[in-house]
């Protein structure tokens, strides 16, 4: 006793009291490195966020065009242009059929050209006649193949190539050095007057060479083609066509358009009426007329152009007008559906009158030019790419450089405008991603998602609304099979099953969630959907039947007395209800069949006998389609991925409900299921709510499943038989193949900017929700 | 030791019947524990019957018995019988949710259902069916004002109930068990996590109470229970020591070990 007294009264240390340093310090640096951590994910996420806008920012950005320095050719009647792949050689040709090369830098003349066509020396009279020149009376360039076309005054034309030879010197400095070759030279006509313009396109059935001279006062357009054949040997054999009246019928004639595929040509009349010939077997002959800006008006065409591609034609009147006319299947009046031609858009337009349309090469803007401005457009979505005023001189001829970088105007004084243009994404607007829009060849404005083809003159489609759409058709049906089953579960588990089963069952659906989901897609892809499609109707039989019989067993079970249901412990329900289920369920999986065939047999097209198939009824009573791969099979297996983890998170949140309430619930004389549905599920709601979104970010999220179970087509279709694409699975399989900094990869990051908009909304909204409702039931 | 300061109150007439809870040789177990031995007391009509004991002795169990709260708990057993106005509480053709609307019962927590004020009263109402609004209303309003809320709660009675004060929410609670007009009311410790003034305006509900209800009350403090209670029951280590009038009890305990508890001396 007393020592204890002795030791209570002893001061003990100070040390005791002081906190050691190492505790200190782990304290300081633990704190600094959670703070640290913190605040890298809050910079990560951002991060992410940042660099998914910077990559999609430049689609939205406009043509950035800076204006070059001219090149000077001075003022010699100068009407053609043409011009070397980098533009660093421009030529012109002057009336005369002169060419002349300048250095695009000092516009200092490198090589010029003098036309000098002789007629040929004729033995008559064995005497040789002096032979005389032939003036030029047509010239025509056309930059991109390097040809000129010059039509003479004899009723002949001469076709020049144009060649650039590339030569390094001894520093190495690059050198050009043009040349010029004869390519054709003969008539096209039989007609000996003066040509007064002519063509050359080259077709699929070879070169197309058309001339436009006067008789007896009218126009008269001839053609004639050099069809190539290459033999086995390797020498080509040309053989040369008889020369072909075109369009013999038309008067006024205006302009005439060729398409670089030569198998069409549009004659504009001064009246304002478009002739539309097609080619067949060497003959033109009339397809459509019509008036571009309407039977109303007899506005006169002003300026007209193929865009590239041939299909579409931009014209432009004298009354502010600008209206595209394409070639697209329409149905006539006898039901069939045949190619014609037809408007599909009306521009925006330049004040005044139409001075130009000329169309880039390789993409679909043109240059419109029109009362002294000027605009670059895309054609498709009719976005303005650029605008600037225009020379004051008459524009001769416009050249877009191959890739879209450099456009030149030749004026009639005598000067080449010239611009760099830096537009990497012309096809892209706002309009592109997410509004309809009328694509050469549709049959009207769609939202299309079509990114690659195999045709160098394919226009992507990069409309994101269907795949917006297909992914939450995906997730719709997705949670409309996991939500349900999801819920349910988690509140018998948590509130019916007993604890010895609960503690088995929770875990396994914890597993379940970690099951990788492309081994759900393969499942999916390979073994169910195969099985759906054979078993349709007895696969909805069974869950048709599985809600009704379970309601049916409660409904018997209440029905039963009191002391035969004592014998059945709390808990072990499910031991009466899981045989009668299945018993159920193998009722309807039999009956299914007979089902199939009494409500849908249907005539088979091909063979014409009468079969049970509710595939081919779908097809032929609704018109829908039919995909093994379908909504429905994507559907059962996502919601298989969805339902382990809101069925975990769930049953975490209805099980955290406290015991008190439950009890006191129960002491008022509530049955279990009235305490679960009045207070249980009310008091968890918003951790059930929880529960649902993360269900619902993982179904929008899921990519594999939905690669490996649809087919991937981008269709708008609530059909619940038919695929989807979705914007994950869209990302999975394009990305791979997209070039970077292209509008298709900068598409897929907008898909994927898009999905992360659709997450956030949607879960913004779920939050405030929830916050409400936990507010509303909140627990002490 | 003196008892005066345990002012007991004297016990009411005895108009009801006298084996309204009739306890017969009850023993329970919880798995392989004996909770309660056997035990055999009867439970007057219209009286409050206090259980007191020291923790673990067992009398919160022989409450949540006569509701058969304890159903919940696996692995019970029980021997013996417990018997409402004659009818046996095991009896198979009983449900047990009949016997719970019949028997309510208040917790040692409050607890009230997240709930607006008004839906917390009427929750046995409604889970009994009742959908005319004009019924639930007036037993809305009978059971406040009966529990002695109806006063503070009238004007907001759309509010969560999770806006009360402790107090208010254990009258609340009391409300709540009264609403569908229990022949009996559990009372599990009501006081125990209150204030003075808010056991003060309980145990003047108590009172007031009592020309209704049959009342059982287990509390641990033995003012309480001499204030409120017609009879005592004291229990020690599962086993009824004693079971007789509270003044009796209070004044003159028949066994030693009841006198140690009450002066204190244990427990």
């Amino acid at each position: 006793m007393e020592e204890n007294q002795k030791q209570s009264t002893e001061q003990p240390p100070e040390s005791r009291f002081q906190v050691s340093r190492s505790t200190l310090l782990i304290d300081l640096w633990m704190g600094r490195i959670i703070r640290l951590g913190g605040i890298s994910v809050v910079i990560a996420v951002f991060g992410m966020l940042g660099f998914l806008v910077s990559q999609i920012f430049p689609l939205f950005s406009k043509a950035k065009v800076e204006s070059l320095a001219p090149v000077n050719f001075s003022q010699t009647g100068n009407v053609a242009l043409g011009e070397d792949e980098y533009g660093e050689m421009p030529f012109t040709c002057d009336t005369k059929g002169n060419i002349i090369f300048r250095k695009a830098g000092d516009s200092s003349v490198t090589k010029t050209w003098l036309a000098d066509f002789k007629t040929a020396t004729q033995a008559s009279d064995g005497q040789n006649a002096a032979p005389v020149s032939i003036p030029v009376t047509a010239i025509k360039t056309y930059p991109r193949d390097g040809l000129v076309l010059l039509g003479l005054a004899d009723g002949s034309v001469r076709e020049l190539k144009i060649n650039y030879k590339i030569t390094f010197d001894k520093n190495g400095k690059r050198e050009l050095e043009p040349s010029i070759d004869l390519q054709y030279a003969g008539k096209i006509s039989e007609n000996n007057s003066a040509i007064l313009e002519a063509w050359s396109v080259k077709g699929t059935e070879g070169r197309l060479y058309i001339c436009r001279q006067q008789k007896d006062g009218h126009d008269l357009l001839t053609g004639r083609r050099l069809i190539e054949r290459k033999g086995l040997g390797g020498k080509a054999k040309v053989t040369v066509s008889e020369p072909f009246p075109i369009a013999a019928d038309v008067t006024d004639l205006e302009r005439v358009l060729v398409p670089s595929t030569a198998d069409s040509l549009l004659v504009i009349r001064k009246t304002g009426e478009v002739r539309v010939y097609q080619n067949s077997e060497n003959t033109f002959s009339l397809l459509q007329s019509f008036k571009p800006f309407g039977d109303a008006k007899n506005a006169q065409i002003a300026a007209a152009g193929f865009i590239f591609g041939n299909v579409s034609v931009v014209f432009q009147g004298n009354q502010n007008e600008e209206v595209v006319w394409s070639l697209y299947p329409q149905k006539q009046a006898d039901g069939q559906m045949l190619r014609r031609w037809g408007k599909i858009h009306d521009c925006e337009t330049l004040a005044g009158v139409g001075q130009g349309i000329f169309p880039a090469a390789g993409n679909k803007c043109y240059l419109s030019v029109a009362g002294g401005r000027m605009q670059i457009r895309n054609m498709t979505n009719g976005s303005i790419r650029w605008e600037d005023s225009a020379p004051a001189s008459p524009i001769q001829q416009v050249i877009f450089s191959r890739n879209y970088n450099r456009l030149s105007l030749l004026c009639e004084d005598g000067k080449v405008y010239r611009w760099a243009i830096t537009d990497h994404h012309p096809e892209a607007s706002w309009n592109t991603f997410f509004g309809k829009i009328w694509y050469e060849g549709a049959e009207g404005p769609a939202y299309t998602w079509q990114s690659s083809s195999g045709s160098d003159e394919f226009e992507a489609k990069y409309s994101l609304v269907p795949l917006i759409y297909g992914t939450v058709k995906g997730t719709f049906y997705a949670l409309l099979f996991a939500i349900p089953i999801a819920l349910l579960a988690a509140v018998y588990v948590s509130h019916f099953l007993r604890p010895e089963w609960k503690s088995v069952i929770k875990p396994m659906m914890e597993i379940m969630a970690s099951l990788p989901s492309v081994v759900l897609g393969f499942l999916a892809g390979l073994w169910l959907a195969p099985l759906v499609d054979t078993h349709l109707i007895p696969i909805l039989c069974v869950i048709g039947v599985l809600a009704p019989s379970a309601l049916l067993a409660g409904y018997i079970w209440s029905k039963l007395p009191q002391p035969v249901r004592r014998r059945v412990g709390p808990g072990w329900e499910f031991a009466y209800l899981f045989p009668f289920i299945v018993l159920c369920a193998y009722g309807a999986w039999q009956l299914g069949p007979t089902i199939e065939s009494t409500f849908f047999t249907v005539k088979d097209l091909a063979s014409g006998q009468n079969i049970s198939d509710f595939r081919e009824w779908w097809r032929q009573s609704t018109g829908l389609n039919y995909d093994s791969r379908n909504s429905l099979v994507v559907g059962f297996v996502m919601g298989f991925a969805v339902i382990p983890i809101v069925f975990t998170i769930a049953e975490d949140a209805l099980s955290n409900v406290p015991n008190s309430l439950i009890s006191g619930s129960l002491a008022l004389g509530a049955s279990r299921w009235q305490t679960v549905w009045t207070v249980v599920v009310p008091t968890a709601v918003s951790g059930i709510l929880s529960a649902v979104m993360i269900g619902f970010g993982r179904a929008v999220g899921e990519t594999m499943i939905v690669v490996m179970a649809t087919g991937n087509t981008a269709v708008m279709e609530a059909n619940p038989f038919n695929g989807m694409r979705t914007l994950s699975a869209n990302i999975a399989v394009e990305l791979p193949e997209a070039a970077a900094g292209e509008t298709h990869f900068r598409a897929l990051f907008l898909g994927a900017c898009c999905l992360f908009a659709l997450t956030f909304i949607v879960n913004t909204f779920a939050e405030t929700l929830r916050q409400r409702l936990r507010k509303r039931y909140k627990m002490n | 030791m003196s008892n005066a300061r345990f002012q007991a109150r004297p016990a009411t007439d005895q108009t009801g019947r006298p084996d309204f809870i009739s306890i017969k040789n009850f023993g329970f177990w919880y798995g392989e524990k004996k909770a309660l031995k056997s035990m055999t007391l009867d439970i007057p009509e219209r009286q409050v019957v206090a259980f007191i004991g020291p923790s673990g002795c067992g009398k919160s169990t022989l409450l949540r018995n006569l509701n058969r709260m304890n159903d919940l708990v696996d692995g019970i057993r029980h021997e013996g019988d417990i018997a409402i106005k004659g009818q046996s509480i095991y009896d198979p053709g009983l449900e047990v949710i009949s016997l719970r609307r019949r028997v309510g019962m208040v917790f040692q927590k409050s607890n009230p259902f997240p709930k607006s004020i008004y839906e917390n009263v009427v929750f046995a109402l409604r889970v009994m069916g009742v959908k005319n609004r004009a019924v639930l209303d007036e037993a809305c309003e009978t059971s406040l004002r009966k529990a002695a809320l109806w006063d503070e709660v009238k004007d907001r009675l759309n509010d969560n109930a999770l806006g009360l004060s402790g107090g208010q929410m254990q009258r609340l609670c009391i409300a709540r068990a009264i609403a569908n007009r229990p022949e009996i009311l559990l009372m599990d410790e009501p006081c125990s996590a209150l204030d003075p003034i808010a056991t003060g305006k309980i145990e003047e509900l108590i009172h007031e109470l009592k020309a209704q209800f049959t009342i059982v009350i287990v509390t641990h403090s033995m003012q309480q229970a001499a204030r409120v209670s017609d009879r005592t029951a004291f229990f020690y280590l599962g086993e009824l020591i004693e079971y007789d009038t509270t003044e009796k009890i209070f004044m003159n305990p028949g066994q030693a070990q009841t006198e140690a508890y009450i002066s204190g001396r244990f427990g």
